[in-house]
């Protein structure tokens, strides 16, 4: 399935990005569209980070260019389109899980009810009064998931949203991140465990060693990769 | 689903963004630390100043000196708050890396940059921050005068306020040359390494001007340091304030450069260069914007008044010849007794320093060395004096003015003051580190979950 000009929210195209020699990206391009789960699928070192912070406008792309709903998006203008959620990030380890709640909310526009409510669905009640600095791995990217889904834009982007989360947590995260296009939101999962991707996105962005090898549905990837059956592991070790 | 542009009003936004900062600020040890410090810093300047103070007054019995020479300004406010010009220096600048390197480390920065905030905006926001942090940390300073008037000593308004002006523009640079380093550096350390060595670049350059002058003498008149001693002399120059902040306000600019990530290496190089270009030309022309205003109570940065109104009838430009070179004392006491002063009153004043020879011990000076020559409307005079009735009545007789009559009365009566410091010791030495470590640690203690 192709996605038209309709439901196209944004598109990317010759992203491109060197650090030093080494070619981190070259030439990537694909498309988001509206109300979907994108995943970006790739072995460590794919460049899925550095794709994601060039979408960002956080580092400067060598080439490439971006759109959104069809007109160009440069750099200075992405913050207005699109939120990345950075992973391994600590942000203010000497501030509360609740004050940090309330500062994106204030930021953003967002009411103490709407803070309240992430903070109930993502199980962070019991930690609100600790400090972000003394959060397990698995507590701290709920608390980030919390901040990145108070943010209002249309489009966002989380950079491992399961990485140090348990069984049973990934499950209730990813029932959650399932409700979010419904309230009129895309979501570009980056997603480096296969399984996972599989189970919670609508179409994959395939990412092998900065070029997109493929996108599309799993059935339209199986395809593409001529097989007839298989999962998602099979048809990425057949792109790649 | 509010749109991104429908967020909470920019104002909002801004306090809220201010009390990030403050909260970070309150989160970090360095702050904490800084207040722990600032107090016995303080109490140390200000009681061996008043017990100095009480010596030259004459406690206990000894001679004591002409009341005439014992000002607060000098006797005082000046030690007491010297201790700020320490800290600002050595310690502060660790506050205020900290507040921007946390973030840039922590990866906090990734987040505000896609924050619904402009980049001076946040600029703004921590430094406001920094400046709050650093009025809190005037606590002890004012503790020190609250005790200096509780000892019935004697304080004057505009040289007080005059001093914390230049206190405060004085950290105010501090935070845009800290702000900068931190944005540029790959982390704090190396921030903090930029910082001292500008430090240390500036008393180099201080060093070297006393022994060159010139126009190493003229840039070493902007140096923190330099630019302090402006004010702790009475003086608000209004060239140093408006060099000062536009000096902190290229450091901010710089860091609005390096910290939007965005940027190719090139661009920021380039926007860099730009911003230099831009500050270099209003550096310079603050540089020679002349008023300035005595704010001392003995208006020692002034002629008599009478002087003064008579020195007004020379509308046309002095040229000074000075045949001293720039580390003999003879020349400071002729910049600060007269040169300074006239530049001050008359509409232009030309100073040359012609001496090529050394004051050293070991070398010749030229023939003309310790001469000063005045020149006005191509008539000329020499005087070899530094002492200000000498030096004025070589200037009437060469503009052709009447001097003016001597005046009895209306000197600097001094306010003598011979007490101990009472309560000092125990007010900065113990109970201020109690209550700031007690503060510090019911702030940072780690907080159980609920």
């Amino acid at each position: 399935m192709i996605a038209g000009p309709a439901s196209m929210l944004l598109s990317a195209r010759g992203i491109s990005k060197h650090f030093g020699r080494n070619a981190v990206l070259q030439d990537a391009g694909f498309t988001v569209r509206g109300r979907e789960i994108l995943g970006l699928i790739g072995p460590n070192g794919s460049g899925k980070t550095t794709l994601f912070e060039c979408l960002a406008g956080l580092i400067p792309t060598d080439s490439g260019e971006v759109q959104f709903r069809g007109g160009a998006c440069p750099p200075v203008r992405r913050k207005e389109c699109l939120f990345y959620l950075p992973d391994g990030i600590r942000p203010w380890a000497g501030q509360s899980v609740a004050w940090v709640l309330r500062f994106f909310a204030a930021i953003y526009g967002r009411s103490p009810e709407e803070g309240a409510a992430l903070a109930r669905a993502l199980q962070l009640e019991a930690l609100l009064s600790a400090r972000i600095g003394s959060l397990s791995k698995g507590e701290a990217k709920r608390a980030l998931l919390a901040l990145g889904l108070l943010t209002p834009h249309p489009l966002l982007l989380l950079d491992e949203p399961f990485d140090g989360l348990d069984f049973r947590q990934t499950r209730e995260v990813m029932a959650l991140l399932r409700t979010v296009p419904a309230a009129g939101r895309t979501l570009f999962l980056s997603i480096h465990q296969l399984t996972d991707a599989a189970r919670v996105c609508d179409r994959l962005v395939l990412l092998s060693k900065g070029r997109v090898v493929g996108e599309g549905t799993l059935p339209e990837l199986r395809a593409r990769a001529g097989l007839d059956e298989g999962g998602l592991e099979e048809v990425f070790l057949a792109l790649t | 689903m509010p749109s991104p542009s429908g967020s909470a009003p920019e104002r909002t936004r801004l306090f809220w963004f201010l009390a990030k900062e403050l909260r970070e600020l309150l989160a970090s040890r360095a702050f904490w630390l800084l207040l722990l410090m600032i107090g016995p810093l303080v109490g140390h300047g200000f009681i061996t100043a008043v017990d100095s103070y009480a010596e030259a007054s004459g406690i206990g019995g000894g001679p004591a000196a002409l009341a005439q020479g014992l000002s607060p300004l000098d006797g005082i406010l000046v030690p007491a708050f010297g201790a700020y010009d320490l800290a600002v220096t050595l310690l502060f600048p660790f506050v205020a890396i900290r507040l921007v390197s946390a973030e840039k480390a922590s990866g906090a920065w990734k987040l505000m940059l896609q924050a619904p905030l402009s980049l001076p905006a946040m600029l703004l926001a921590k430094g406001l921050a920094l400046v709050g942090a650093w009025l809190l940390a005037w606590m002890p300073g004012l503790l020190a005068l609250l005790l200096w008037k509780a000892y019935g000593g004697w304080i004057y308004g505009p040289e007080l306020l005059n001093l914390l002006l230049g206190h405060l523009l004085r950290v105010i640079l501090s935070c845009g040359v800290a702000v900068a380093a931190a944005a540029m550096a790959n982390g704090a350390a190396s921030a903090a390494i930029a910082t001292l060595g500008f430090t240390v670049g500036t008393w180099a350059l201080e060093f070297v001007a006393a022994g060159r002058g010139g126009l190493l003498a003229k840039l070493a008149a902007y140096t923190p340091t330099a630019a302090l001693r402006v004010f702790e002399q009475g003086e608000l120059r209004l060239a140093t304030v408006v060099v000062a902040a536009a000096l902190s306000l290229a450091g901010f600019a710089l860091a609005a450069v390096w910290l939007a990530t965005r940027r190719t290496l090139p661009s920021r190089l380039a926007r860099s260069l730009a911003a230099v270009l831009v500050f270099a030309p209003i550096l310079w022309g603050a540089a020679h914007l002349r008023p300035t205003w005595d704010l001392s109570e003995n208006r020692r940065n002034s002629f008599p008044a009478a002087d003064e109104a008579a020195l007004r009838q020379i509308r046309r430009p002095l040229a000074v010849t000075v045949y001293l070179a720039p580390e003999d004392p003879r020349l400071m006491d002729l910049d600060r007794n007269i040169l300074s002063k006239l530049a001050r009153i008359l509409p232009r004043v030309d100073i040359e320093n012609a001496s090529h020879s050394s004051a050293g011990l070991f070398e010749r000076a030229g023939d003309h060395y310790g001469e000063v020559w005045y020149q006005l409307d191509g008539r000329r005079a020499m005087s070899r004096s530094t002492t200000e009735p000498i030096v004025l009545e070589t200037l009437y007789r060469l503009a052709g003015v009447e001097p003016p009559p001597r005046a009895a009365g209306g000197e600097y009566p001094g306010h003598p003051l011979a007490v101990r410091p009472k309560g000092a010791a125990p007010l900065f030495y113990a109970l201020w580190p109690l209550a700031v470590a007690l503060a510090a640690w019911l702030h940072l203690r780690d907080r159980r979950r609920s």
